[in-house]
This record gives structure tokens, sequence and C-alpha cells, in this order.
């Protein structure tokens, strides 16, 4: 139900938003290889971040998966900063969800966006039963040391087909959620 | 002597009379037949300007005729002009009573969509609702979580019993039957306890991300709604 182009273009466009979204400054590396099955956490007591984007033929999901280990905490939480590392990881996740929104906007005039929400990593095992027809997930590395990983999941009501045009001038800004 | 003078002069005269009688005839004749040549002369550019005046006036009818015939066309066109301003003025009149039908149109459909984006409240009560069902999903995760150890537990004291069991020989045989049974029946409970955390970590996710689709969903209606409601604004507003 999904073309291929379409499939192709989705994980374009989300690769695009985790490159600007989620490297902290600008010259950050971040690698990103597309895992062939779901993302394993590290241990049994691992959350997500999960978000919701609505359309009138389709609804996204978008998963983050972060290790709440110290390199991560280190990276995403600023220097003797209040905010707590699940917060910080909220609106990194919801920046990124934003710039996905923004980029769908342009094929798909009619779109919302919802507030992320964590829920327990062992929820993922049973994202089939959403009957998806797209399914993909990604290592993502910064700076070779913050390990983290996205998951996109599509769930279509019709045929949906579309080249995004992945040479568009990206936004400067992400659409901004208040949560 | 005068008298021959006199007679001399008279015949004179008479002889000069002679002479000149023929001349005077011959020059009346040339008069004559000039004044004859120029009357035909002119006679005869009279006759021309006469037919030429004649045919200017044919031209002048025919003209007139024509002048008369395209006054007749004009009055005609006219009166159909007339007709046709008639129906525009009507058109025109429907036309402006079809525009304050559509701007009052426009003005309610901007109302409405103003009064649909309240919706947006009860998608934000829908979305309370689903903080209150997770909620409630952690309180049974929590439970759950207890009655695994309590399960894990008589797992261990059935053991324990076993072991006492068999110390007791064959006095302990009975209780060693029983010590199995309540064994296998922490091993079910477990089987069970871990079905049903299975269980609550699907509808974890079935109810989230039902509960988002709806959240998302309703901001989309709300901004379209916001969009109908810009466009009929612009409707109104712009100059008719």
């Amino acid at each position: 139900m999904i073309s291929s182009n379409a499939q192709a273009s989705i994980e374009g466009i989300l690769l695009r938003a985790a490159r600007s979204r989620l490297p902290q400054q600008p010259d950050d590396a971040c690698d990103i290889v597309p895992l062939a099955q779901g993302y394993d956490s590290a241990g049994p007591e691992a959350n997500v971040i999960i978000l919701t984007i609505s359309s009138i033929l389709f609804r996204l999901l978008l998963v983050f998966h972060f290790d709440e280990d110290a390199s991560t905490r280190d990276y995403f939480v600023k220097d003797g900063g209040e905010v707590s590392l699940q917060d910080a990881l909220l609106e990194i996740c919801n920046l990124c969800c934003g710039a996905v929104n923004q980029d769908l906007l342009r094929y798909f005039p009619d779109l919302g966006m919802s507030t992320p929400y964590v829920l327990s990593a062992r929820c993922l095992s049973h994202l089939e039963q959403l009957k998806p027809d797209y399914l993909s997930s990604y290592a993502i590395t910064i700076n070779g040391s913050v390990q983290l990983a996205a998951t996109v999941c599509v769930c279509a009501h019709a045929p949906i087909d579309f080249v995004a045009d992945m040479t568009a001038v990206e936004e400067s800004s992400g659409e901004l959620e208040l949560f | 002597m005068i008298e021959q003078y006199l007679l001399a002069a008279l015949a004179g005269g008479v002889v000069t009379a002679i002479l000149a009688l023929p001349l005077h005839k011959l020059h009346s004749a040339r008069a004559m037949a000039r004044l004859r040549s120029e009357t035909d002369t002119r006679v005869k550019t009279l006759s021309q300007t006469n037919e030429q005046q004649s045919a200017l006036i044919d031209q002048g009818e025919q003209t007139n005729r024509q002048l008369e015939s395209s006054l007749a066309q004009l009055r005609e066109d006219l009166a159909r002009q007339l007709k046709m301003a008639g129906e525009d003025r009507a058109a025109l009149a429907a036309a402006l009573e079809d525009k304050e039908q559509l701007l009052d149109q426009a003005k309610r459909i901007a109302g409405e969509a103003s009064r649909l984006k309240s919706l947006a409240a009860t998608f934000e009560r829908w979305h309370e609702q689903m903080i209150s069902l997770m909620t409630q999903n952690q309180d049974m995760h929590a439970k759950n979580h207890e009655l695994s150890s309590i399960v894990k537990h008589v797992v261990i004291v059935s053991l324990n019993a076993s072991i006492e069991a068999a110390r007791a020989g064959t006095a302990g045989r009975g209780f060693a039957v029983v010590a199995s049974e309540v064994r296998a029946l922490a091993a079910r409970s477990e089987e069970l306890s871990r079905s049903y955390r299975d269980s609550l970590h699907r509808n974890d996710l079935t109810t989230t991300a039902t509960f988002q689709d709806i959240q998302a969903g309703g901001k989309m209606i709300t901004a379209s709604l916001s969009s109908v409601e810009v466009l009929a604004d612009q409707f109104q507003a712009r100059p008719h």
C-alpha cells in the first residue's frame, strides 16, 4: 500500500530530520545504519519515546530509543542543567518529529502531530499489532559514543505514493510543540 | 460754291454710308456668329452641368435612402440594446443579491469554523483520558510485578517444601506431592503473570498509538478549520 518511492521518501525525510535535530552541535558526527530487525534495548527496563504524525491517509509513529547511560546523559543534558535527561530527550524527539512533520507537509497538506509519550521498550515487540505497512529501524551513533535508535512505523488506510524532494533547502526551525 | 461743297460732302457721306453699310453688316454678322458660338458653348456647358447635377441628385437620393435604412437599423439596434440593458440590470440585481447571500454564507462558515475549533478542548479531554488510562495501566503493571514476586517466592517455598519432604523420607511422601503441586501452580501463575505483562505492554502501545492518533488528528482538524476560517474571512474582506 506504500510504494517503494514513498518508503524511500519517508526514510530520507526521517534520516534528514535525525541528522539535523539529534546532534547538539552542527559539527557532531552522526552515523545512521539501517537495522535488519528492531533495536534491542540495553535493559528490560529501558524506555522509548513515541510520537505520532496523523494525516487523512496514514498515521506515522516515530519511536526513539535512548540508552540512559552516562554518555547519553553527558551529551544531551547541558552542563549543570536542571532539566532531567528524559525531559531533554522529550524536547529533542519533539523537534525531530516536528522536522519530519514540516517535510511531510509539502506532500500532505493535512497533518497533525501528537505530543511525545514515554513507554517501556517492551511495548515495541507489539508494533506488528498495529498492522504497519512500513516498519523500519535505524541505529544512530553520535560522535562515535552516543548510541540511540529510531523506528518508523507507518499504517496507511489508502495507497500512498510520493517522491520527496531531498534537495530542498531545510528550514532552520522545526515545529515548536508545548507539552 | 458752298452748295457744291455741301453736295460734295453729302455725296461723300452717302458714299461713305454705302461703303460702311456692308462693313457694318459684316461686322454684325461676325458678332452674331461669335455670340451664337458662345451661346452654344454655354448651353453645352449648362447641359453638362445639368446632367452632373442630375447625377448628384440621384446619388443624393440613393445616399438618403441608405441613411434612412441605417437609421431604421440603428433604431432597431437601440431597441435591442435597451432590452439587453434591462436584462443586464436584472442580472446585476440578481448577482448583487447572490453576493449578499455569499457574504452571509462566508460569515457563517467563518463562524462555524471558529466554533468548531473548540473541538480542540474535546481532543485535549481525550488526551487526558489517555493519561488516566495509562496511569491505570501502570498501576496494573505494578500489581502484576508484585504478583510475579509473590509467585517467585512461592516457587522457592515449594522447592524448600520438596527438600523438607525428601528429608522426611516415607513419612514426607504425601507432603512431597503437595509441594510438587504447589510448584506446578506457581509455574502456571508465573506464566500467566508473564502473559499478563505482555498484554499490558501491548495495551500500552495500542492505547498510546490510538490516543496519539486522536490528538494528532485533532490538531490536523483544528489546523484545517483555521484555514477555512482564514479563507472565509479573506472572502468577506475582499472588496466587492
